[in-house]
């Protein structure tokens, strides 16, 4: 504790609280384009820190992960272009309040949602680390199939209303994640010989290529180009009613996103689809999703920014880093003087808790920051599509190039948009087709891994509590919902049924 | 209240039902030939000692594909017959496409900036905007601005013209 | 009163004018701060990876060090399938010596085993920079004590030894094919369990599921000193200053040694001028106390090599490499 309280003595000078809102800002400005992810806006602005003293260096840092994070969720609910795969599941019913007119209050759930589960992760982050670190490390390939199996059964929610076009969504993005090199063997699959392809498509090239591109291509065919939404006039950003359903799902969302996002191989976006089905589930008024659900928003946003403080943990603690992302955050801290891994702690304390402290105030400015914004944001609305896409189209080649650098990825962005237009056309939802994207060959690699190291034995599938633990849950998640809506039918009926006799 | 319940609005007019089952049926077409693709490059695959080997995604994959795709197709097989009427701004998307392939090639020769504004003028006035000087001229700023930030400051390197920018 | 989109007519034009005149003041201001070498124009430094990776680090590391030698220089990241993206689009450059790129043993391998149609010998190879050498660990309590109790086990059955290693037919790959060589089994028959990284195959080890796991030095130190692995044998012809009580392949009897250098090349077509101007600039790099302090931060080796020495190093790899890779069946 005392550390700790050393750590924001040594962030909270006036210098330093003007470079962490500094980064905040410009984290939030680059994050918000869509293309560019939160890898590639950390990769971009590290050298910008690199310039400052260690603490003030940590602080902005700080401000500009958090503010990455966060920025992709303000253009999935008002263009319903989100910039990365872990926002795709903020859009699908943000942007159905935005064009209800309520952008304000979707933004102000997700600031708020942020908010907290980023305090929540980064609380958690500090007191429990090395705890939550020896957990992870115990998840091998076996785990991780068991864990890929529970997503696949709880992310129907997000397959929409017709099972045969959800399917179709889910396996079509499987499908395009198969491309590139297999792992294990080296081989290329569906590359066709063209070298661009052999590493794979990258995620986010996928998601602006199917929602943004797609989005873009449907308003030029529909004619729909001088359009604009008008936002509700004389109403609280976030009314005591959308307070009441947010929280709960916030702290849900935070409950999934830290552990998962601790886990070695878990990253954001798998927690944010699981809180979307879970709010989905538990909802009283599931009618509501699809048509702009405040807790479709409030939970997957929560569990994004909870999963960006869970990356942290097994970063700090046995210097792994998880993700794209994360590995380059690892080569910030290196380049800060802080040596990631089991002597962390012992060796550059100081510098350590400086940056926790340095999360919990980037986390605080963020809210200051977003929170009056997301009125400022909702005027973006104002401008007419053409204008809106337009630009759209131009951020999102820049980050295709800027992923790739080179022009076969610009052609691979064009290809996949049209896939994006002919889905929307064909009322095939696109955001199951991320889910395959990611899903499938997490599933797929950690399969042949566990059976590789068992050579051969599928009894590894089961040769741990844990994995038995969450085959259980498979089951569960595969029962429950059924007894849940026969339950659900029973109550109302009583309820019915007294009100009745009055 | 089905439509409700099954949490999206009922289609509007018979003519939108139309042309969502249509495109549904071409997409279940294209996942069939897709289904195809993809068990030609399974079966392709150099086979290792592995329980599951490198074809078992992809195959697994293909059926699923095809069963799907063919699902989709078949539902809507009367749509499929009869003809799209053509005057539906599809050439404003090729023109758009054309565009963004353009932008693609041109991007090394003419640099970013000049790439940029184009393809910002260019999708601008096919969606629609009114005045073509006044769009010229915001392409022109967001494509400068976007590289005075990128290139200039932050350091990330987009290909420039013989002029140098 | 209600935001719309309709500002004075004049707006844009001026607000594009302001933006070109921005513009023309940063390239005439941006344009003059280096000057001397190559005419003063900018070196720009191609990583053909992703930003993190070892190649990445070696470009940017290097930017940091030859600021005091040249000023600014760029760098710039062409990402896939092990450099060889980044190297066919840099063989373009012909003649132009001011575009350079990293590489290093990962690409050799790359070349044979994804059959990239352009080749490392369409390039002026100018020096090697370092080496980080691999290391092999198990689990902290696995009852492999030494190379000598994985040697038997593989002579035993070479199929139940599993290791857990970066991508592939990476570097990694190919030292458990030599090692498997080396003790007289079949490399074809390794039980090797490829990673999209060092970090994540470290996490299947540390799960307790592989019998081995091979990564670069700097990857794993801190590992090592917590003790939560346990190093057995290293890649490098002597013992390393950071791992002094971990003995080499060598000396417990296996005849492998396999270093993960890297290095830099220029295009094809530059003068020979230019070649020995960049090499001296390499060389001078490479004296500086701030590349001295990287390598020690980093827990790389210092492997200056340039000229022909290294034209004729690069050509004895690439044969060990397509040796190796083509009995393990991977090219």
């Amino acid at each position: 504790m005392g550390d700790l309280l050393s750590g924001f003595a040594d962030a909270l000078t006036p210098g330093n609280l003007l470079w962490a809102f500094v980064g905040v800002t410009i984290g939030t400005a680059v994050g918000v384009l869509p293309g560019i992810g939160p890898a590639l806006t950390v990769a971009l602005l590290l050298p910008v820190t690199f310039r400052l003293e260690p603490a003030a260096a940590l602080i902005m840092f700080a401000g500009i992960y958090y503010g990455g994070m966060y920025g992709g969720s303000t253009t999935s609910i008002l263009l319903n272009t989100p910039g990365e795969s872990a926002s795709v599941a903020t859009a699908l019913e943000g942007n159905k309040m935005a064009r209800a007119g309520r952008g304000a209050a979707a933004l102000a759930t997700a600031a708020l949602g942020s908010f907290v589960a980023g305090t929540i992760g980064t609380i958690a982050l500090s007191a429990a680390a090395p705890l939550v670190a020896d957990i992870a490390v115990n998840f091998g390939p076996p785990e991780y199939v068991a864990l890929m199996a529970v997503a696949f059964v709880t992310v129907s929610a997000l397959l929409g209303p017709s099972l045969l076009k959800g399917a179709a969504g889910l396996v079509i993005g499987a499908t395009i994640g198969l491309v590139g090199i297999d792992t294990q063997t080296g081989q290329t699959r569906l590359s066709f010989g063209l070298p661009s392809l052999f590493d794979g498509i990258d995620v986010v090239i996928v998601v602006v290529a199917l929602f943004a591109l797609g989005e873009t291509f449907a308003h030029l065919i529909a004619g729909t180009g001088a359009s604009r939404v008008e936002p509700l006039r004389g109403q609280p950003m976030l009314s005591r009613e959308d307070f009441r359903r947010s929280w709960p799902a916030w702290l849900r969302g935070t409950a999934l996103g830290f552990p998962i996002g601790s886990l070695p191989a878990g990253g954001a976006d798998v927690p944010t689809f699981l809180s979307y089905s879970i709010e989905k589930r538990l909802s009283k008024r599931p009618e509501q999703f699809g048509r702009g659900a405040i807790e479709g928003v409030a939970g997957p946003e929560a569990a994004n920014n909870a999963a960006a403080a869970g990356v942290l943990v097994p970063l700090l603690t046995i210097g792994l880093p998880t993700s794209a992302t994360a590995a380059v955050i690892l080569t910030a801290f290196q380049s800060y003087g802080l040596q990631p891994g089991p002597q962390l702690f012992s060796e550059s304390g100081d510098l350590v808790w400086a940056l926790i402290a340095s999360l919990y105030i980037g986390n605080v400015l963020l809210l200051v920051l977003n929170l009056p914004l997301a009125k400022v944001w909702v005027r973006l609305l104002g401008i007419p599509a053409y204008g809106i896409y337009a630009g759209v189209l131009v951020f999102a080649c820049l980050g295709a190039f800027a992923a790739g650098g080179t022009i076969a990825d610009l052609i691979v962005l064009t290809v996949l948009g049209l896939l994006g237009l002919l889905m929307r056309e064909a009322g095939v939802p696109v955001a199951p087709a991320v889910v395959g994207l990611i899903l499938a060959p997490l599933a797929e690699q950690q399969l042949r891994r566990a059976l590789a190291l068992s050579e051969g034995d599928w009894s590894t599938l089961v040769s741990s509590p844990l994995t038995v633990a969450l085959w259980i849950l498979v089951v569960l998640a595969l029962v429950a919902p059924p007894l849940l809506s026969w339950r659900r039918r029973r109550v109302s009926q009583t309820l019915e049924e007294t009100s009745t006799t009055h | 209240m089905t439509d409700i319940e099954e949490g999206r609005p009922l289609p509007e007019t018979p003519e939108v039902a139309h042309r969502e089952a249509r495109a549904a049926g071409a997409l279940g077409v294209l996942m069939v030939v897709a289904a195809v693709v993809v068990l030609v490059d399974a079966a392709r695959l150099r086979d290792s000692d592995e329980a599951l080997g490198p074809a078992a995604a992809p195959t697994l994959l293909g059926v699923l594909l095809g069963l799907i795709g063919g699902a989709l197709a078949f539902q809507s097989r009367h749509f499929l017959r009869t003809p799209e009427r053509p005057h539906r701004r599809l050439w404003r998307l090729a023109a758009l496409v054309a565009g963004l392939v353009a932008f693609a090639l041109l991007l090394p020769i003419m640099g970013y900036v000049v790439s940029s504004a184009g393809l910002f003028t260019g999708a601008a006035l096919l969606l629609g905007a009114p005045h073509p000087a006044r769009v010229a001229a915001y392409g022109w700023t967001l494509a400068v601005i976007v590289f005075l930030v990128f290139d200039v400051l932050i350091g990330l390197s987009l290909p420039t013209g013989p002029w140098g920018f | 009163m209600r935001y719309t989109w309709r500002p004075a007519a004049a707006g844009p034009f001026v607000a594009a004018a302001v933006a070109t005149l921005l513009l023309i003041a940063s390239l005439v201001w941006g344009g003059d701060d280096d000057a001397g070498f190559l005419n003063g124009r900018q070196l720009r430094l191609m990583a053909p990876a992703a930003p993190g990776g070892g190649w990445d680090q070696t470009a940017r590391e290097m930017q940091a060090a030859l600021r005091g030698e040249v000023g600014r220089t760029e760098v710039y990241n062409v990402a896939g399938a092990g450099g060889t993206i980044g190297l066919s689009q840099f063989v373009r450059h012909d003649g132009d010596a001011t575009q350079l790129m990293v590489m290093g043993l990962v690409m050799v391998g790359a070349i044979k085993s994804n059959d990239s149609p352009v080749a490392l010998d369409q390039t002026t190879p100018l020096a090697r920079l370092l080496t980080d050498y691999e290391v092999i660990v198990v689990p902290a309590d696995s009852p492999v004590k030494g190379m000598s109790d994985l040697v038997a086990a593989m002579k035993d059955d070479v199929g139940k030894v599993s290791w857990a290693g970066g991508s592939a037919g990476g570097i990694e790959q190919i030292l458990a094919g030599l090692v498997a060589d080396a003790v007289g089994a079949d490399p074809a028959e390794v039980n090797y369990v490829a990673h999209s990284g060092g970090g994540e195959a470290l996490s299947t080890l540390l799960s307790g599921r592989a019998t081995a796991g091979v990564s670069g030095v700097s990857e794993l130190v801190g590992q090592i000193k917590a003790g939560t692995i346990r190093p057995i044998a290293v890649s490098s012809p002597q013992r390393l200053p950071n791992l002094p009580d971990v003995p080499t392949l060598k000396e417990q009897g296996v005849d492998v040694e396999l270093a993960n250098w890297r290095g830099v090349v220029a295009p094809p077509g530059i003068s020979a001028d230019d070649e020995r101007q960049l090499e001296d600039l390499l060389v001078r790099m490479t004296r500086t106390d701030a590349w001295r302090e990287t390598l020690e931060r980093r827990g790389w080796s210092d492997a200056t090599l340039t000229g022909d020495q290294f034209e004729q190093y690069l050509a004895g790899e690439r044969r060990t490499v397509t040796d190796v890779l083509v009995k393990m069946g991977l090219a």
